[in-house]
């Protein structure tokens, strides 16, 4: 029958006939898988291939490809056979994706908007990619814009469509990570919390849940989706979903489920296992939108399903997780409880109560561990709760501190392993609050003096066999060994401390030596960790328990090799491993709470170095030290020397500055240089100039030497000349001084002439023979006279030949000068030259001076103009407070106007009061459209009116 | 964080060109020498601000291998923007320039905003391809142009951001649908409301249409 109905479908040409063949096929499809499957599947992708404009027909083929391929419905059916089935739906599978074009053809298909096809095509891929996922994964992959086009079903307006594309896309993006980074490309994460808040958020039915699984499909370990997540402001989107409310109305098992998938969503993008920048950042987005703040509102209300408050809890342990900024806040939180508690408080309450739930234990635990997770702020706040000082102020309500000890020493293992455990994290790299953990002393019992903390610690390992204990001794002793690790490690003092009891080295070498059972091998491997603690970190300040001896102690008790197998049983414990993978300490059972996740860390750290600390000889140690020492030298060395580069540092900086500064000098001196440079130059190429018309005036005289030898008489005639001149000139001075004489004997006549008057008779005859005499002298003076005249026109005829001679000599002196003497007019020139590049220079300094007076000018324009600045905006200042007094007058006046208003309101209620009582009323109407001042009196006359009522 | 507009752009090119590197610098204002080789598409995202707009740019860098093209392929359609990317020291990688070109027309929008990129310009001394070459290239095939150094940061801010001006200006024009997500686009949170106006409101401020809706 499926053969004939095969047939039909293949070589019918009528479209109704193929039709309802497929149809027949469809119905036959789910009893008779197989054979359908077999015979038919190659017809029915032909129809798919050719029959694409009838909806109808692709319809029944897809449906029928589908019930062929699917294996859900048959497990309803008969689940004895379910493997088979499982079996068949991948050979069918394999089938239909041999030939990717089927896979392309049915991706093509579902672009078709008809609900016939879309529909069953959503179906059909769906259940080809949960057979065989990554095979259709990468067909998809590479199909162009594959998965482009399934991510537009999530625009389908139809509801039916767009939940099948959500678990679609949920089998696609199924640990695929290129895919999921096409998907969130295509906006996935804008559409899906689109869908969850359309549906009402965690109160949503199963189409939320699918939504958050697709959700968890893109972000997990996927950094850059995580990534894009977060730079789409995504995670603010997320707050609305964990305001639940306080009306506990319904916890459907619905809203459970969507609630724990939103708090692991939460978790995926701040896991411990993401890049640290990630994850803190997300950590930060999550306090700043009041993420955090809104699941520590779950985290203290009342009512919520226990396993939701503890996925809160974890959720929360993973948001503050080595986050001050959220450490902070969460250690601000207080339970609305009266009085008030912290809720680290109340949480700690939880934990080492045995009454609650394993699981909710194990997340307060973490919740503690990720509140102290590089948290020192935190960890001395816990440390100090458990201090004298601070125990009495806080004596009425119970502290963290109190709960620990409480825990710690309680008749329950459990409580004691997450107490001491949760002690150690206080503990975790904080050297200080090692330090003050050995101040804490406890009061045992009434009349016995204190114990210290560590001391009470040890007594209960050594005696802890005595007490009776619900659940497994080993817990017990393995959490407090794991605290005394965490507490000595790194920590010379309390080493100290613990060697000072005498009976705890005995017991650890008793431990360790003793041939136990298998189940005591993991506290024989902590205890020989605890005495190689005590051994490395020991600073041979007790006289008895030096490093030295210990050893020896070793040797002699237990056996170098003994002790280091024993060390090494801790990392070879089954659950180490496990432990050793995350931080959260996740447990299947109680059984198995052994190890702590930073534990483990510790012994990775320690365990090399203790075994070869106890192989080292006495010598080796003794070297080591003496290397230890000589290292600590250098160190103080090296911060020497680093102090001195510092130093060195800061002068280089100066230094540099200086350079630069030294250099602009250098640049702007340079530019003048070169500027001058340029004129002297051009100077030399003056002197150039004139060296070579020298030059040339050196060949003339090259040509004329002969000539010069001619007239070598010339110079021998000027030489007699001068002489003759100078005889001449010698004479002349000679008459002029005897003139000289003659006139002074004439003066001296002269004067005595005058005088005649007191001895006239004397004088008269030798005033007759003086003017004689004169008359004599006159006449010599007269031929002295034209003696002089002639000698003089002599001198001149004489000068006037010597000037000829000398233009003569001259003129011969022109066309042959001497060397010496041209030199002398260029050197004149070039002193010319220099006195004018002098006059520059000058001129230059003439203009700095000018430019220097003209910038003093603008800084004192400047001045001027900051004074003035400043003035405004003092000005300014006044304006705003000016317009602030408006504003407040303004408002004012609207108050007065308000009042005003309010005061007509009450006018008018009262009048009509007084209409109703039959008072007159008129006058005051006609008062209330008057202007404003009538208005104010109609407000006195109105209270005075309310004071008569 | 608001911002007025979201663009989502993509880096292509040959595979060693520095795409990875352009990134990092724009996005964390570092350098990183040696960079493993992009698996798939890695993201990246930065605020800028345009015209006095905070405009978030929310980057997808591919693999350049061929190994890659096909998945790489998924994210042309939905980018507003692409940086094609070569280096200037390996004249192949240029040569290759058409096919991406093809590659992308094809896929793509045709809106799309495409900036040429020719990096590792601090490499001046094994240059292989001239800086004319490349403006003649982008000019010839309607690109953007720009040499730059992921290692120097030379013009990698410019190229990023000269990239979304160019989009804003086309929004400006309307040449973009603002409202349809598959376009690369995505107007802010705040504006949010006021895109109901209408298309043509695109093309105003958003401060506009602010008050617009106000109106209404």
């Amino acid at each position: 029958q499926i053969q004939k109905l095969c047939d039909r479908v293949a070589s019918s040409t009528l479209l109704d006939d193929r039709r309802n063949a497929v149809r027949a096929l469809k119905s036959l499809s789910k009893k008779y898988r197989l054979e359908v499957g077999i015979q038919a599947m190659e017809h029915l992708i032909h129809v798919l291939q050719t029959d694409r404009s009838d909806s109808e027909i692709i319809g029944y083929a897809l449906d029928t490809l589908y019930n062929i391929i699917s294996n859900d419905e048959e497990e309803e059916v008969e689940e004895n056979s379910t493997r088979q089935s499982e079996d068949l739906g991948s050979q069918f599978t394999e089938i239909f994706i041999k030939q990717q074009e089927n896979v392309t053809l049915l991706l093509s298909l579902l672009e078709e908007f008809d609900f016939h096809v879309r529909w069953p095509g959503v179906k059909l891929l769906t259940s080809l990619l949960k057979q065989l996922g990554p095979q259709v994964q990468q067909i998809i992959l590479v199909s162009p814009m594959g998965v482009s086009r399934l991510m537009d079903l999530l625009a389908d307006s139809r509801e039916v469509i767009r939940n099948d594309g959500v678990l679609l896309l949920q089998a696609l993006t199924r640990s695929n990570g290129a895919i999921q980074k096409i998907v969130a490309f295509e906006n996935a994460f804008e559409r899906l919390l689109d869908i969850i808040t359309e549906e009402g958020n965690s109160d949503g039915g199963i189409v939320v849940e699918d939504c958050l699984i697709l959700l968890q499909n893109l972000l997990k370990n996927n950094n850059s989706n995580q990534n894009f997540f977060k730079e789409g402001s995504y995670i603010q989107r997320m707050k609305p979903w964990f305001e639940v409310g306080d009306e506990n109305s319904g916890w459907s098992a619905q809203k459970v489920t969507n609630l724990h998938l939103m708090l692991q969503l939460v978790r995926v993008l701040v896991s411990p296992n993401n890049p640290p920048g990630a994850t803190s950042s997300c950590q930060k987005a999550m306090f700043q939108c009041g993420l955090l703040q809104q699941l520590c509102t779950i985290l203290m209300a009342t009512g919520v399903p226990a396993d939701i408050l503890t996925e809160t809890i974890n959720t929360v342990s993973e948001v503050i997780r080595g986050c001050q900024v959220n450490q902070d806040y969460f250690a601000s939180v207080n339970a609305p409880s009266n009085p008030p508690r912290p809720a680290i408080v109340v949480l700690l309450m939880s934990m080492v109560n045995e009454r609650q739930p394993f699981v909710l234990r194990c997340a307060v635990l973490y919740c503690f561990q990720c509140f102290l997770y590089k948290n020192q702020k935190g960890q001395g706040e816990i440390v100090s709760t458990l201090l004298p000082s601070t125990i009495d102020a806080t004596g009425n309500s119970v502290s963290a501190g109190q709960l620990l000890c409480g825990g710690l020493f309680s008749t329950d293992s459990l409580s004691n392993w997450c107490a001491a455990v949760a002690l150690a994290h206080a503990l975790q790299e904080n050297a200080t609050q090692k330090e003050q953990l050995l101040r804490v002393q406890l009061a045992t019992s009434i009349g016995n003096p204190p114990v210290s903390l560590l001391q009470q610690c040890t007594n209960i390992l050594s005696q802890g066999d005595k007490i009776d204990r619900r659940g497994s001794k080993i817990q017990t002793r393995v959490g407090l060994l794991m605290l005394l690790c965490t507490w000595l490690s790194s920590c010379p003092i309390a080493v100290t401390h613990f060697l000072h009891n005498s009976a705890n080295v005995p017991f650890l070498t008793g431990q360790i030596a003793e041939n136990l059972g298998e189940e005591e091998q993991l506290v024989q491997g902590l205890c020989a960790l605890l005495l190689g603690i005590s051994i490395y970190f020991n600073d041979n300040s007790l006289e008895s328990y030096m490093k030295e001896k210990l050893k020896q102690l070793i040797e002699k008790r237990i056996g170098k090799e003994n002790f280091i197998e024993k060390l090494g049983f801790i990392s070879k414990h089954e659950l180490y491993s496990r432990a050793s993978q995350k931080p959260q300490p996740n447990f299947p059972s109680p059984e198995y709470m052994i190890f702590d996740h930073e534990f483990t860390k510790l012994v990775k750290e320690l365990e090399g170095v203790i075994t070869k600390a106890i192989y080292k000889s006495s010598e080796e140690d003794k070297q080591e030290e003496e290397v230890k020492k000589t290292l600590e030298q250098h160190d103080s060395i090296v911060t020497h020397y680093k102090n001195m580069i510092r130093e060195q540092d800061l002068q280089l900086e100066e230094l540099k500055q200086q350079i630069s500064t030294l250099k602009c000098q250098n640049e702007q001196l340079q530019t003048a240089v070169t500027q001058q440079v340029s004129q002297i130059q051009q100077h030399k190429d003056q002197y150039n100039l004139l060296k070579v018309q020298l030059g040339k005036d050196n060949q003339h005289q090259g040509s004329y030497s002969d000539g010069a030898q001619m007239n070598g008489i010339q110079p021998e005639e000027i030489g007699r000349l001068r002489e003759e001149i100078e005889e001449l000139k010698s004479n002349q001075e000679l008459l002029q001084s005897q003139l000289a004489e003659k006139d002074a004997l004439i003066e001296n006549l002269k004067s005595s002439q005058p005088s005649p008057g007191t001895n006239e008779q004397s004088s008269a005859t030798a005033s007759a023979r003086d003017s004689e005499q004169i008359e004599e002298l006159k006449q010599e003076l007269a031929t002295l006279k034209s003696q002089l005249n002639s000698q003089s026109s002599e001198i001149t005829k004489l000068q006037t030949e010597k000037q000829e001679l000398l233009e003569k000599t001259e003129a011969f002196a022109k066309s042959v000068p001497i060397p010496g003497e041209s030199e002398t007019v260029i050197a004149t020139k070039t002193t010319d030259v220099e006195g004018r590049l002098s006059a520059l220079l000058q001129e230059t300094k003439e203009l700095k001076n000018e430019i220097k007076a003209l910038s003093e000018e603008r800084t004192a324009i400047k001045e001027q103009l900051d004074s003035s600045n400043s003035t405004i905006a003092i000005l300014q200042n006044e304006k705003n407070k000016l317009e602030v007094d408006i504003t407040d007058s303004k408002k004012e006046q609207d108050d007065l106007l308000v009042l005003l208003a309010d005061q007509d309101q009450k006018i008018f209620s009262l009048k009509n009061k007084l209409k109703e009582l039959g008072h007159p009323v008129e006058e005051e109407d006609e008062l209330e459209s008057g202007d404003q001042d009538d208005e104010d009196d109609e407000d006195e006359d109105d209270s005075k009116e309310q004071g008569h009522i | 964080m608001t911002y007025a507009y979201l663009f989502k752009y993509i880096i292509i090119g040959d595979t060693g060109v520095g795409k990875s590197c352009l990134l990092l610098q724009f996005t964390d204002k570092r350098f990183q020498p040696v960079h493993d080789l992009t698996i798939g598409v890695e993201f990246g995202a930065r605020m800028v601000n345009i015209d006095g707009k905070q405009i978030k740019l929310q980057i997808w860098d591919t693999a350049g291998q061929e190994s890659f093209r096909s998945i790489t392929r998924s994210y042309y359609r939905g980018a507003a923007g692409a940086l094609l990317v070569y280096d200037i020291t390996r004249r192949e990688t240029f040569n290759h320039l058409t096919s991406w070109l093809e590659d992308a027309r094809q896929h793509s929008s045709s809106n799309m905003v495409i900036m040429l990129i020719g990096n590792k310009s601090d490499l001046e001394s094994r240059r292989d391809v001239k800086r004319e070459e490349g403006e003649a290239f982008a000019r010839e095939h309607g690109l953007i142009f720009m040499e730059t150094s992921a290692k120097t940061a030379c013009n990698v801010e410019e190229a990023f951001i000269n990239t979304a001006k160019e989009i804003y200006r086309k929004i400006q024009q309307g040449l973009f649908d603002v409202h349809n997500e598959a376009n690369g686009i995505k107007i802010g949170p705040q504006q949010c409301i006021s895109t109901s106006v209408g298309p043509s409101a695109s093309q105003r401020s958003s401060r506009d249409m602010g008050s617009d809706s106000g109106c209404c």
